[in-house]
């Protein structure tokens, strides 16, 4: 039966090309839209570290300007970066399971052969937890370990396109670079990690490519690194030296943790007031106790990772799709009306109302589907026209089976949804009743 | 002929026109507001930023190695520029206009740190500054070779005696009073004059609502990774990049090159999203003016067909082709209104709903005459081809059975 229906359909569909031309048409196009909108804003307010997102937080501390809070629009809100100096007693404190202090820096990779061209690459300038914490993954090596860390060891670990490009993708593990006069060493090089939104640095970009290579967070000292991210200041401070900058109160450094479980959440809050309570003794923190830990999403949030544009976009969108709706359940109105006579003979043959009604919703599915495969193409073009409109990286926003799941699901559901009234309408034909004219 | 006749024939069959007139309303919304985003964008992105960006290139070199001498780097790598045929001058500064990262200074005019200070992005650059960028002072003076020195990372130099002030920070700090020979604080708490004022310049975030904010001191600013700014003349940039990020890669191998674009690539780039929006925006009302259209040509086409017997009746009885068409285009204009007024009511929501939930600006209530309008002119398009054809059906029709 569902066979002879969709022979049925399509035969009907044939019947009036231009018609249904049109209601495969307004229903691709409102799928494209709105599967393009919203698999950018799936993509935006993705999790992206679902495995350990409860576990991880960013910390803030209000070491501010007594007279005026950080941000005037969010006046309870504390930097949501911290001083080296904070960053690096908080390390030392080790209160949580894992702790990672970052900041992004760039370094001039010096050439090894005369005809090398020197070249800048980016890194990210963290503590050796960061790898654990973060699931990286890695394809040589690995990365380094706390006594580095206290060692200030000169050690890298490359990005794989980095690596593909100082070593042809070899196992670098072992060979050496040579970055602000001093050797460092590869020990580890990691495979493709593109967590989106770059939640471990929202700051500097929600949607950018992960940084080049990794060196440890204690090298910042020795080498005198300075960070290519942002930094906000606030007191007007004599700075004539790099050491005097580190002990600046200058809020540059991201701080993450990551606990044992969300429940360890308000101790390790304790145990950050309870430092900003010490410091306070020392004539610092002289903003009231303000301190919060965010886990990852909160994090995305607070930083409106999911822009307001995307919002709009899918909102929009989705009044479009209800004009293609609104379209097709005019059009099929329109066909069935041109249909009565078909029916009233199909309903004097012994069809009853119940097969009338099926095979119009199975004609109506039949053109959801074809609307739904069309628009599925349709959100593919729109999403390679929206990766080259904002430049992003490749691979940002691709079509993923859930997504093409949604759209085939959306097409069909909402075209039975429009083809309900208008199916009920021809089965009220009576039979036999548009035969007597002709 | 009058209403009558049409509106009995539209109330005999209500569904159809509903549907229509509902279509008509929800796109009405879609329009109006998606097309007072994209002008809003476009306006954006069209802003005199007071800098001749069409022929500014902007060049990003950084030394390495023990023995790099910045400052003498820095010399011969202007002078190299300024030497190279078509160049019209060529500047350091610490930052870039239009690019995005910059660093930014609160200014106060009484020395009194518990007054909330202006904030303003904050150059440094020197004598050859305002002319590399193409930006123009509308009074006072700039600054005198003297005043510029070189200042290296860390060396916390003390504020200048002069600096140039662009005009909207001049009225953000001033107001209606004059600001020119002013005196104006730092965060310190320590003063410099202002001895010129710059009409027009934007400063570096093009997201920011004091984008026309800028104040520049004397200087030459030696950083790790130093910013050329080079103006050259009108239709020469696209031939002369190529040219300066050669020559001044051989010039000296302790210093990498790191990039030579055009400062609109970079003023692009800021923009993308806006852009973005304004385009994926427009996509979408074409899109939708269109399906529209079709869906009113394949109604009323549909429409005729079915009511080719009443034409032919009407044409029997004395009606010119000229009632039929107007018939046609009489009733889908009451249907088009009724949807435009709807459409009003629904517009101001999503309006109401895009200016409450994230911030957008209020509708400008006269895009609503303009969208219904557009409305208007499009649906009389697409109906009056099927109406012409209604037209041009023959009384004698009428006479035939079926």
């Amino acid at each position: 039966m569902f066979n002879y229906n969709v022979k049925l359909a399509l035969k009907s569909m044939r019947r009036n090309p231009i018609m249904t031309a049109l209601m495969v048409a307004a229903i691709a196009v409102g799928i494209g839209i709105s599967i393009t909108t919203l698999t950018v804003y799936y993509m935006m307010n993705g999790n992206p570290i679902p495995e350990k997102s409860d576990v991880l937080f960013a910390v803030t501390m209000d070491s501010w300007n007594p007279l005026r809070p950080f941000d005037q629009d969010n006046p309870e809100r504390a930097p949501h970066q911290v001083t080296y100096h904070d960053a690096e007693r908080l390390i030392a404190i080790a209160a949580g399971k894992r702790q990672a202090a970052m900041f992004e820096s760039s370094l001039i990779i010096e050439p090894v052969n005369q005809d090398d061209l020197p070249f800048e690459a980016g890194a990210r300038v963290t503590t050796g937890d960061f790898f654990s914490m973060f699931n990286v993954p890695f394809i040589y090596g690995s990365g380094w370990d706390r006594s580095a860390d206290a060692g200030a060891e000169p050690v890298v670990v490359l990005s794989k396109q980095l690596n593909e490009r100082l070593f042809g993708g070899e196992d670098s593990v072992g060979k050496r670079l040579i970055m602000q006069n001093t050797q460092f060493q590869v020990i580890g090089v990691i495979d493709t990690w593109e967590p989106t939104p770059r939640f471990y640095d929202p700051i500097n970009g929600a949607f950018q490519e992960i940084n080049e290579m990794f060196i440890p967070y204690s090298l910042t000292r020795s080498l005198e690194l300075i960070s290519a991210g942002s930094d906000w200041g606030w007191k007007s401070e004599e700075i004539t030296s790099f050491e005097q900058w580190l002990n600046s109160e200058s809020a540059w450094i991201q701080y993450m943790v990551e606990l044992e479980s969300p429940r360890d959440r308000d101790a390790y809050l304790a145990h950050i007031d309870a430092y900003v309570s010490e410091q306070k003794r020392l004539g610092r923190f002289e903003r009231p106790l303000n301190n919060y830990v965010y886990d990852v999403m909160e994090w995305m949030e607070y930083h409106e990772v999911v822009a307001n544009d995307s919002k709009v976009l899918v909102g929009l969108s989705f009044l479009f799709l209800m004009v293609c709706l609104l379209s097709t359940i005019a059009l099929l109105l329109t066909k069935f009306v041109g249909k009565q006579g078909e029916t009233s003979l199909r309903r004097a043959l012994g069809a009853s109302r119940k097969i009338i009604f099926k095979q119009q919703i199975v004609e109506v599915a039949v053109i959801g589907f074809s609307g739904g495969l069309v628009g599925l193409l349709l959100a593919g073009l729109g999403l390679q026209g929206i990766q080259y409109l904002y430049d992003s990286p490749d691979g940002l926003v691709t079509l993923d089976w859930v997504m093409m799941l949604t759209a085939i699901g959306i097409a069909i559901t909402s075209s039975m949804i429009a083809g309900l009234y208008p199916a009920w309408r021809v089965c009220k034909i009576p039979p036999a009743a548009q035969l007597k004219t002709q | 002929m009058g209403f009558r006749p049409m509106l009995s024939s539209l109330m005999r069959n209500k569904t159809g026109p509903i549907l229509v007139a509902l279509q008509i309303a929800v796109t009405l919304a879609i329009v109006i507001n998606s097309l007072f985003i994209v002008i809003q964008r476009v306006e954006k992105i069209n802003r005199d930023s007071g800098i001749d960006v069409n022929n500014v290139i902007v060049t990003y070199v950084r030394g390495f190695g023990d023995d790099f001498d910045v400052a003498s780097s820095i010399t011969n790598d202007i002078d190299l520029i300024r030497s190279i045929p078509g160049v019209v001058t060529a500047a350091v500064s610490n930052q870039v206009p239009l690019s995005g990262s910059g660093s930014g200074n609160g200014l106060r005019i009484v020395p009194d740190e518990t007054v909330e200070a202006v904030s303003t992005a904050r150059y440094r650059w020197g004598v050859e500054g305002l002319d590399a960028l193409g930006v123009e002072l509308s009074r006072g003076r700039n600054f005198f070779a003297e005043e510029v020195n070189f200042v290296f990372p860390a060396s916390d130099p003390p504020a200048p005696a002069s600096i140039l002030i662009t005009q909207a920070l001049a009225d953000d700090l001033f107001g209606d009073e004059d600001a020119l020979g002013k005196t104006v604080y730092w965060g310190s708490m320590e003063p410099s004059t202002i001895v010129g004022i710059i009409g027009v310049m934007h400063g570096s975030w093009v997201g920011w609502d004091k984008l026309g904010n800028s104040v520049i001191q004397p200087g030459t600013q030696a950083d790790t990774t130093n910013k050329y700014i080079i103006r050259v003349e009108p239709g020469m940039r696209d031939k002369l990049m190529p040219i300066i990020e050669q020559e001044l890669g051989e010039s000296n191998r302790r210093r990498v090159v790191k990039s030579v674009k055009s400062l609109e690539e970079l003023a692009a780039r800021s923009y993308r999203r806006d852009r973005g929006m304004a385009i994926i925006l427009s996509v979408v009302i074409t899109l939708l003016v269109g399906l529209t259209a079709l869906v009113i040509v394949g109604l009323s086409s549909f429409h005729v067909t079915q009511r080719t017997k009443q034409i032919g009746t009407r044409r029997a009885l004395g009606a010119k082709r000229i009632d039929i068409i107007r018939q046609f285009m009489l009733e889908n204009w009451l249907i088009t209104t009724a949807g435009a007024v709807l459409g009003v009511v629904l517009t101001v929501a999503v309006a109401y709903w895009m200016e409450t939930s994230f911030g957008l600006e209020r509708l400008d209530w006269r895009f609503l005459p303009a969208g219904i309008a557009i409305l208007w002119v499009l649906s009389s398009l697409a109906v009056f081809e099927p109406a012409r054809r209604a037209a041009s059906v023959p009384p004698a029709v009428a006479t035939r059975s079926v």
